[in-house]
């Protein structure tokens, strides 16, 4: 048997008659970017996320530096974690900030608002906190910390979409929120895409200046800005996968608790936590065990799709050995990071396949 | 009749087979990021080029800002450009971290002035940038020079000119690097956002991927910070399918331009673009002068012609850039023209008899029989 990590074809045959008509109305109507077919994403996602905003961009790493850059000065500290994709702290510099970090809770993953009490300065104005593998940080803490220090929170929530924290869905929280439409993730689009969500008016005229060269009205530019537009295809396809994003979320969580349930008398290997406060979407699952490196080559001959996420704590990357850390500056992450490997999770993942999966796991832990 | 600026649909179905094809085998292989179909584009295009290396971006906006970067060039630097162009070519200079300083235009061909770029150069210029505009070539020849002569790194900005050649050598292959535009309306476009950038530097091909793909060619190494910059699979297959065309696309703009010159020349009021002898002309954009434009424009509109703008405002004289402290007095000629140019419609699929409604408008309202 074969288990690939993710599945994209079989989402594809399954919606294919809703797509290809969309695509080539897009054609049709040569509405290739923003244009109409955006539009109407944005106004079904920010219903979606329960926003006033929803602005369509060209990937989540653009969405995280227009939704951080639209809310900070040059030289102002922001806070995240070193246990996230690189395009988070990234967006930080490209915005202009000062990254700094706080360490993760060893049971969530996620931000640790105590951490993240400890690091602020007189310079922090913002904190980032990730909804990493699809489950929401801690939340109310986090915003009660900001309230009091008046910093803002954008959230990272390019792997939580639908994701729901104590009822409120991420994206929805935070002054404002970036999402990833790679054609992976939970909601994904047929190339680059990306959004920012908010409530605040002028983040959303920040977001929308911004991503076409800083003008409201063509040729009249206000300010600099860049080419950071969502295509029209990309706008059609989201369109219509956002209708079937909650069967899908319940799917992947359905494949979560087959896992989970396999792994109960599994020693040795620590299976993902829902929090008590969240409703995880489950964008990855995500295990530890002692030898990854070993396990992660035996699936490999076992024909299992796996990956790391990630593979290094972004503090001790060699883009940021300026910064000077050293290892053992960040040690839940540290310690989290070197036992973490993601097993396949999508959501048509069968049962078969799970238990495959789990066996070849079970069987090399227990060598 | 109704005579569009341009008409991407007329295009699109003269190919649609094609086009639709390429769609559909890019969505039945999920090869959405990367993979295959964005390889064989870069190969072609890089063939085309008869360069080393081609890579394919998110947009034209971003070839340059990760050229610049790839360059090295950062806060403290001056980068000397044009003053008319599409903001791309300055507002990445600025998010290098550099500063833009504006040369003003040829009167004749309405590129860099390449006269004035040697008293620009400061001690902290380390590029310059030449916009191969409406598709009519920079004197690149004269501006390499320079910039060999200078020590000065050079990098053509090909948006609106795909396959254009300058004294029969293209350009784009007179740089140390050329940045591109598919945008829809370009001569060659794809169906969305898309760019690319060629050279036939290795250790710059190999940096600039690096950086457009969050400063890593290993994955989870990453080196330095970059971006996100990657051109779609669904727009490289499209461009894979419209590149055998865009020859004859371009000879299509040629003739219509040269056709509308034969009909306008001689009409009082209106300037015509000049077509040298010895360089090519794609006429991306074809582009007249008239002191009474905005009148102009408002009857062609009124006529049903859609006309545009590049640009009403140059560059320097934008808000952005009111901090350069440039007045119009120093660039007079971009000043100038700003308010009298005017880019008619043209696209290769142009009908005679549109063409004939156009200038028989622009003859009536300059009162001209
Ligand atoms: C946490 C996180 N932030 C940001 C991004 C960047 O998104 P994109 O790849 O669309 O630029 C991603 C996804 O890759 C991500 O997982
Ligand atoms: C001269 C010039 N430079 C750069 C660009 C930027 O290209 P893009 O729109 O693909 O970002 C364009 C096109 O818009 C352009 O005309």
């Amino acid at each position: 048997m074969k288990v690939p990590f993710v599945d994209l074809k079989a989402q594809y045959q399954s919606i294919r008659n809703e797509i290809l008509p969309q695509l080539e109305a897009v054609c049709e109507n040569t509405s290739f970017v923003l244009g109409p077919f955006v539009k109407k994403f944005e106004e079904d996602f920010a219903r979606f996320v329960g926003v006033k905003h929803a602005l369509g961009v060209s990937n989540g790493t653009a969405a995280d530096q227009l939704a951080i850059q639209s809310l900070i000065r040059p030289g102002d500290e922001v806070i995240t974690t070193p246990n996230t994709f690189f395009a988070t702290t990234e967006a930080i510099t490209a915005a202009g900030g000062k990254i700094v970090f706080a360490d993760i809770e060893a049971d969530s993953y996620n931000i640790d608002p105590e951490k993240v009490a400890a690091a602020i300065t007189p310079r922090t104005k913002m904190i980032v906190p990730i909804h990493l593998y699809g489950q929401p940080a801690d939340m109310d803490p986090i915003l009660e910390i900001a309230r009091k220090h008046r910093l803002y929170v954008v959230e990272d929530s390019a792997q939580a979409h639908g994701a729901q924290y104590k009822g409120r869905t991420a994206g929805s929280m935070g002054d404002a929120a970036a999402f990833s439409f790679y054609p992976g993730k939970n909601l994904g689009a047929y190339g680059e895409a990306g959004a920012v969500t908010t409530n605040s008016e002028a983040v959303a005229e920040f977001v929308g200046l911004y991503r076409d060269h800083g003008s409201r009205i063509k040729y009249e530019h206000e300010i600099e800005g860049h080419n950071m537009r969502m295509e029209g295809f990309q706008g059609a396809v989201l369109a219509v996968k956002l209708k079937h994003l909650p069967a899908w979320t319940d799917g992947r969580r359905r494949a979560a608790a087959v896992y989970n349930e396999l792994f109960r008398d599994v020693p040795g290997v620590i299976t993902p936590k829902e929090m008590p406060y969240s409703r995880h979407v489950y964008h990855l699952y995500v295990i530890r065990v002692k030898d990854r490196e070993g396990l992660s080559a035996y699936l490999n001959e076992m024909g299992i799709g796996n990956g790391y996420h990630y593979k290094y704590p972004l503090h001790l990357q060699k883009a940021y050995a300026h910064m000077g850390f050293r290892e053992g500056d960040f040690p839940v992450t540290e310690k989290v990071m070197k036992e973490i490997i993601s097993l396949p999770m999508f959501p048509e993942l069968q049962d078969e396949q799970i238990e495959y999966v789990v066996n070849a796991v079970n069987k090399f832990v227990s060598k | 009749m109704r005579v569009p600026f341009v008409d991407l649909k007329a295009q699109y179905h003269a190919i649609q087979p094609a086009i639709d094809a390429a769609i559909a085998s890019v969505i039945k292989d999920t090869a959405f990021i990367k993979g295959k179909y964005v390889k064989a584009f870069e190969q072609a295009f890089a063939e085309a080029y008869g360069v080393a290396h081609c890579l394919g971006v998110g947009n034209g906006t971003d070839a340059i800002y990760i050229a610049l970067k790839a360059l090295g060039i950062g806060a403290g630097d001056e980068v000397i450009t044009v003053a008319n162009s599409w903001i791309s070519t300055s507002e990445t200079i600025t998010q290098a971290g550099a500063t833009p300083v504006f040369v003003d235009i040829d009167p004749d061909t309405y590129t860099i002035d390449a006269g004035q770029i040697t008293a620009k150069i400061s001690p902290r210029t380390k590029a310059v940038i030449p916009v191969h505009l409406y598709g009519q070539p920079a004197e690149i020849d004269q501006i390499a020079a320079i910039c060999r002569a200078q020590g000065l790194h050079l990098i053509e900005d090909c948006a609106q000119a795909h396959f254009v050649t300058y004294g029969g050598r293209r350009v784009g292959t007179f740089g140390d690097i050329a940045t591109f535009s598919f945008y829809p309306g370009k001569n060659l476009g794809a169906y969305g956002d898309a760019g690319a950038i060629i050279t036939q530097n290795e250790e710059l091909a190999a940096r600039m991927r690096m950086f457009a793909n969050h400063g890593a060619l290993k994955k989870h190494q990453h080196q330095i910070e970059g971006i996100n910059s990657r051109l779609d699979g669904l727009q490289a297959a499209i461009l894979s399918a419209k590149l055998p065309h865009i020859h004859d696309w371009n000879r299509q703009r040629y003739e219509h331009a040269r056709r509308y010159n034969q009909l306008l020349a001689g009409v009082e009021g209106v300037e015509i673009p000049v077509i040298r002898r010895e360089h090519e002309h794609i006429f991306h954009l074809y582009v007249i002068r008239s002191g009474r434009r905005e009148a102009l424009r408002a009857f062609l509109a009124e006529q049903g012609i859609e006309t545009a703008v590049h640009y009403p405002t140059a560059l320097p004289l934008l808000p952005a850039y009111h901090y350069l402290g440039v007045s119009r007095d120093d660039i007079p000629v971009a000043a100038a023209y700003q308010d009298q140019i005017l880019s008619l419609p043209m696209f290769p699929e142009l009908s005679r008899e549109q063409q004939d409604y156009v200038v028989e408008k622009i003859r009536s309202f300059m009162g001209a029989s």
